[in-house]
C-alpha cells in the first residue's frame, strides 16, 4: 500500500537532488534541468497532498489546479531561458559558469 | 466601473503595442515611447477615478481577488513605478540603442506594462494560486527585460544570473507553498490563518513550508541570506530597468509578504513565534550584509545595489516587529517605507542615466565635481542621498522612524542594535557620494546637457522626497486601513 509519505519522501529526493545539481553542476543547462525538477518535486508534493485530502468522497482540487498553472509556468521560463542561454552561447561560445564572472566587486 | 478593469484595459494595451510594433515596421520609437507612457497614463487616469467606487469586484472574481487599502495603495504605486520606468527608459535611449542588436529595442516598451498587470494583481490576491501566476508574470517578464541590452556582456551576464537564481527561488517558492497546503488544507489566506489557528494543525509541516515560502520570497525582495545576486545584477542590467527590480520588484514581493506574515502571524497561529523570529533575524542579518560591503564601493551603481538590500532589511524589521502606532499596522508601515523609497530611488538613478548619457561612467570619481558642471543636479542628487541615508526632514527619515519605533515597542533590541549600525554605516557611504560631488577636482570638465523635462522631473521628484520628509500625513492618511480611520474619528 503505497501512502501520503511515501510520495513525499520521493518528492523531497526529488527536490534535494535538484538543489544538489544547481549548487554543484557548472554547465548552465544542466543548472537549468536541475530547477525543472524542482519545480517537478513540487508538483508531486501537490498532487499528493491533493489526492490524499478527501472532501466530500472527492479529492480537494485546489491544489490541482495550481499544479496547472506550474506546468504552463515552467514552460514559459524555458522558452525565456534558453532564449537567454542561446544568446550566451552566442556571445562567449560557451554555456559553462565560468564565462558568467565578469561582474564582481 | 471597478478597479478590475483598469488591469484587463493594460492587458489589452501591451498585446496592442505589441501588435503595433510587429505589423507597423514604420512607427518611430518615438511614437512607440509616446503611445506606451500616454496609455499607461492613462490607466493611472482610470485607476484614480475608479478606486473611488470601493470593493464592487465582479463576482467571479471576488474569491480571488480582495480590494482593501493596502491593494488600492499597491495598485496605483505600480502605475507610478511603471510610468517613471518607461520615462527613464526614453532617457537612456543612448545606452539602449548602443547595446541591442541593429539599435533596434522597440518591443522592449510592451514588457513593464505586463510587469505592471501581474503587480496590480498580486496586490489584491487573495489565495496563494493567485500570488503564484501573477508573480511568475513579474518574473518571466524581468528576465527578459535584464537580459534586454544583450550585446553588453554585463547585461548579459546579469540577464542569466538573474534567470538561475530567479527560477530557482521559484522553486523553492512551489515547494513552500505545496507544504504550507499540505499543513493547513487551504491555498487562500483566510483559509490559512484558520487552519493555522486550530492547534491540531502540524506545526512541523506548516513550519517546513513557511521557512521553504518566505524563502523564496526573500530571493525577490533581496533579503538576507539570498541577497547574493542583487549587486551583480543590478549592475549589469540597464539603468531602467534596475530601478524597476529595485523599487518594483520589491514592492511586489512586500505586498506577497504582508499578506502571508499576516496569515502566518495571525491571532493564536501555531508558528507566529517563529515566523517573527524568522523576519527579525532575516531583517538584522539582511541590513548588516547591505551596509558593511556597500562601505568599500567605489560603483555607484553597485553601492545603490547595496544599499537596495540594506532598505529591504529595514522592511522585513517593521514586518516583524508588527508595530500599531500612528493609525499603521505592519502591513502600513510596510508600504509607507516603500512610498518613501520610490521617489529617491528613481532620483538617485536618474542621475546616474544622466551621467551616462553625459560620458561619465558609473564611478564615485565620475561623481567629483559636479557641482561645479550642475549645481542643480548636485543639489537633487544630494536630497535623494540623504533621504536614503534617513536625514531629518527626507522622506527616508520618517520610513525609518516608523521601523525604529515598532522596534522599540518590540523590545526587539538586538535588531535595534543592527539597524542603527546600518544606518550609521548609510550615513557614511552616502556622504562620501556628496561629499565626492562637492569636491573641486572634476575629472571631466564642461557642463552637463540634460532637457527642460528632464529637469522639471527631477525637480518634482526632490520636492516630493521634502514635502514627505516635512509633511507625512497624507500619506499615513492614504495608508490608514478603514475600519481604524471610523474608530479614530
Amino acid at each position: 500500500m503505497i501512502t501520503l509519505n511515501h510520495y513525499l519522501i520521493v518528492s523531497g529526493m526529488l527536490f534535494a537532488l535538484g538543489l544538489a545539481g544547481v549548487i554543484a553542476r557548472r554547465n548552465i543547462l544542466i543548472i537549468y534541468m536541475c530547477l525543472e525538477m524542482m519545480l517537478s518535486a513540487a508538483n508531486l508534493t501537490l498532487v499528493a497532498f491533493s489526492r490524499f485530502r478527501v472532501v466530500d468522497g472527492l479529492p480537494d482540487y485546489a491544489a490541482q489546479s495550481l499544479v496547472f498553472f506550474t506546468i504552463t509556468v515552467a514552460a514559459a521560463e524555458v522558452a525565456v531561458g534558453l532564449a537567454i542561454i542561446v544568446a550566451l552561447y552566442r556571445a562567449k561560445q560557451s554555456v559553462e559558469t565560468e564565462s558568467v564572472t565578469k561582474l564582481q566587486g | 466601473m471597478s478597479v478590475f478593469s483598469v488591469e484587463i484595459f493594460l492587458v489589452v494595451f501591451g498585446l496592442a503595442l505589441l501588435c503595433l510594433e510587429a505589423l507597423m515596421p514604420t512607427i518611430t520609437r518615438r511614437a512607440l515611447s509616446g503611445i506606451s507612457i500616454g496609455g499607461v497614463a492613462l490607466a493611472f487616469v482610470l485607476f484614480l477615478f475608479s478606486s473611488k467606487s470601493g470593493a464592487d469586484l465582479p463576482m467571479f472574481v471576488q474569491p480571488y481577488l480582495q480590494l482593501d487599502t493596502l491593494a488600492v495603495f499597491y495598485k496605483g504605486f505600480a502605475l507610478v513605478i511603471t510610468l517613471l520606468v518607461l520615462w527613464l527608459m526614453v532617457e537612456s535611449s543612448a545606452y539602449l540603442t548602443k547595446f541591442t542588436t541593429g539599435g533596434h529595442y522597440n518591443e522592449l516598451f510592451c514588457l513593464p506594462i505586463f510587469v505592471c498587470v501581474g503587480m496590480m494583481w498580486m496586490a489584491s490576491a487573495k489565495d496563494l494560486v493567485t500570488v503564484f501566476v501573477s508573480l511568475e508574470l513579474v518574473t518571466v517578464s524581468f528576465y527578459v527585460l535584464v537580459a534586454f541590452a544583450r550585446k553588453s556582456n554585463l547585461a548579459l551576464e546579469a540577464g542569466v544570473k538573474y534567470l538561475i537564481l530567479g527560477a530557482l527561488s521559484t522553486g523553492v517558492l512551489v515547494y513552500g507553498i505545496a507544504w504550507v497546503y499540505g499543513a493547513t488544507g487551504a491555498m487562500s489566506f483566510d483559509g490559512i490563518s484558520a487552519a493555522l489557528a486550530n492547534p491540531t494543525t502540524s506545526k512541523q509541516a506548516a513550519l517546513l513550508g513557511a521557512a521553504f515560502l518566505l524563502s523564496g520570497l526573500a530571493f525577490k525582495v533581496a533579503a538576507a541570506p539570498f541577497q547574493m545576486w542583487v549587486p551583480d545584477v543590478y549592475q549589469g542590467a540597464p539603468i531602467p530597468i534596475t530601478v524597476f527590480l529595485s523599487v518594483g520588484s520589491k514592492a511586489a514581493g512586500f505586498i506577497v509578504l504582508t499578506r502571508t506574515v499576516t496569515a502566518f502571524m495571525a491571532q493564536g497561529s501555531v508558528i507566529a513565534m517563529e515566523v517573527q523570529t524568522l523576519l527579525i533575524l532575516g531583517g538584522a542579518l539582511t541590513i548588516l550584509l547591505g551596509s558593511l560591503p556597500a562601505i568599500f564601493q567605489t560603483s555607484v551603481k553597485r553601492l545603490m545595489a547595496y544599499s537596495s538590500i540594506s532598505h529591504a532589511g529595514y522592511l522585513l524589521l517593521a514586518l516583524g516587529a508588527g508595530s500599531a502606532r500612528f493609525d499603521l499596522n505592519a502591513g502600513g508601515v510596510v508600504a509607507f517605507y516603500l512610498a518613501t523609497y520610490l521617489p529617491m530611488t528613481v532620483l538617485g538613478f536618474l542621475v546616474l542615466a544622466l551621467l551616462r548619457a553625459n560620458g561619465g561612467g558609473e564611478d564615485l570619481r565620475d561623481f567629483r565635481g559636479l557641482a561645479k558642471r550642475s549645481p542643480l543636479m548636485a543639489l537633487v542628487m544630494t536630497i535623494a542621498l540623504a533621504s536614503l541615508a534617513g536625514l531629518p526632514l527626507t522622506a527616508g527619515f520618517m520610513g525609518k522612524l516608523f521601523v525604529f519605533i515598532g522596534l522599540v515597542d518590540q523590545a526587539s533590541w538586538g535588531a535595534l542594535i543592527c539597524a542603527v549600525i546600518g544606518a550609521a554605516a548609510g550615513f557614511y557611504y552616502y556622504f562620501r557620494a556628496i561629499l565626492a560631488m562637492y569636491t573641486s577636482d572634476a575629472q571631466t570638465s564642461g557642463s552637463m546637457v540634460w532637457s527642460t523635462g528632464t529637469k522639471a522631473g527631477a525637480i518634482v521628484l526632490a520636492i516630493v522626497i521634502v514635502v514627505i520628509g516635512v509633511y507625512p500625513k497624507p500619506l499615513q492618511k492614504l495608508l490608514t486601513p478603514k475600519a481604524a480611520a471610523v474608530a479614530t474619528h
